[in-house]
């Protein structure tokens, strides 16, 4: 029990470091943008303006100014006094966990990812159970999904044996996507060379990658984009979407 | 937030409606919202497309959005400003990448990626 506290303890102070340094990185990259837009609206009040024509060089008055056009009116330009830094002063990305059940499904499932993404910086198994039981006791009906989010990088070779013995935590996912039926059979997208074993929370993640549009794929979703192409483009895709989502080692 | 509401807004307004649209993103995808998240891709690429169409191609204004705090933000606006700011935005995208906050580390990788492909020609 001990150990438990201890370790909830650790994640709180540790997300209180990250929401601090975070802060005083944001403050000092907003003083300095300050500073520079400060000395911009100075510049601007003075009449600056790069693109004001100048006397050519080696005539008398070279360098100097042709005109009093400096200035203040060019298209979007921003006065001094309307710059301003966009958001709030953060206090980190993670939402806070309810300690009771949430009765809404999306506040359930936020709190489950935010818990499964907190969590991956701790240790052992024994330590995350507690973790998550000081978290909210609610969520150790989902510790299995939360605990696979934790896995690091396998193999292909390890990802595919997986698929053959599914286990709580875990889905089956196809590489090339199931949706792909029309263009090839069903034995080539069920075959075991396509399927592999990933933590369900990194399969939703890239189910819901593949569904969200995305300015890469031209604004389309990139199962959108990839529908119709051929088997070696979409194993391409997917392959490299178990790579970056953490599950295949590159 | 229509096409129309998009054209009568000024610069500062419409890098404030992009970092609040990817806000609303990434809460979008906290909660599994496909749907939501699709409408805010939307949003962003309206907005994208708009300041590029303002004298001088006014994407580089996103580059404020480099240091925001959020990471779906900071993604979103270097993506919708590679053209403008190649340099800078291939970096802050390495730098998601390389933060493992997923799921927007994997949608980076994914971003470089098809870049290096040329699915993705930055225009």
């Amino acid at each position: 029990m001990q150990i438990i506290e201890l370790e909830a303890e650790r994640l709180r102070s540790l997300r209180a470091l990250v929401a601090g340094t975070l802060r005083l990185k944001w403050l000092r990259a907003a003083t300095r943008f300050e500073i520079a837009a400060h000395r911009h609206g100075l510049a601007l009040k003075y009449g600056y303006d790069p693109a004001q024509p100048r006397v050519p060089r080696g005539k008398p008055d070279g360098g100097q100014w042709t005109d009093a056009g400096g200035g203040t009116s060019r298209g979007d330009r921003r006065s001094p006094g309307l710059i301003r830094l966009a958001g709030e002063i953060p206090t980190g990305d993670s939402p806070e966990i309810p300690k009771k059940r949430p009765a809404k499904s999306k506040d359930r499932t936020k709190a489950k990812k935010t818990a499964a993404r907190l969590l991956g910086q701790v240790g052992s198994t024994v330590e995350m159970v507690g973790a998550i039981a000081k978290l909210g006791a609610w969520l150790q009906t989902c510790s299995a999904e939360i605990e696979s989010y934790r896995d690091t990088p396998k193999s292909l070779e390890e990802l595919q044996r997986g698929a053959s013995t599914p286990k709580p935590g875990y889905d089956i996912h196809h590489i090339v996507e199931r949706n792909q039926k029309v263009y090839f059979t069903r034995e080539t997208i069920n075959s075991p060379d396509n399927l592999v074993l990933v933590p369900r929370l990194r399969h939703q993640e890239i189910n819901a990658w593949y569904q969200t549009k995305n300015p890469d794929f031209g604004g389309k979703s990139p199962r959108d984009y990839l529908d119709g192409r051929s088997w070696a483009v979409q194993r391409a895709v997917g392959l490299q979407a178990l790579i970056d989502a953490g599950v295949l080692k590159p | 937030m229509t096409q129309t509401s998009i054209q009568k807004m000024s610069v500062d307004e419409l890098v404030d409606n992009f970092s609040a649209s990817a806000l609303r993103q990434f809460e979008a995808e906290l909660e599994n919202s496909v749907a939501r998240q699709n409408k805010c891709v939307e949003e962003q690429m309206a907005i994208a497309a708009e300041l590029k169409t303002r004298p001088g191609d006014q994407r580089a204004a996103l580059l404020e959005l480099y240091n925001h705090p959020n990471v779906q933000v900071r993604l979103n606006a270097a993506r919708l400003s590679l053209a403008v700011a190649p340099t800078a935005a291939r970096e802050v995208i390495q730098a998601v990448k390389e933060s493992k906050q997923y799921p927007q580390a994997m949608d980076a990788g994914m971003c470089l990626w098809t870049l290096e492909q040329g699915i993705l020609k930055p225009t």
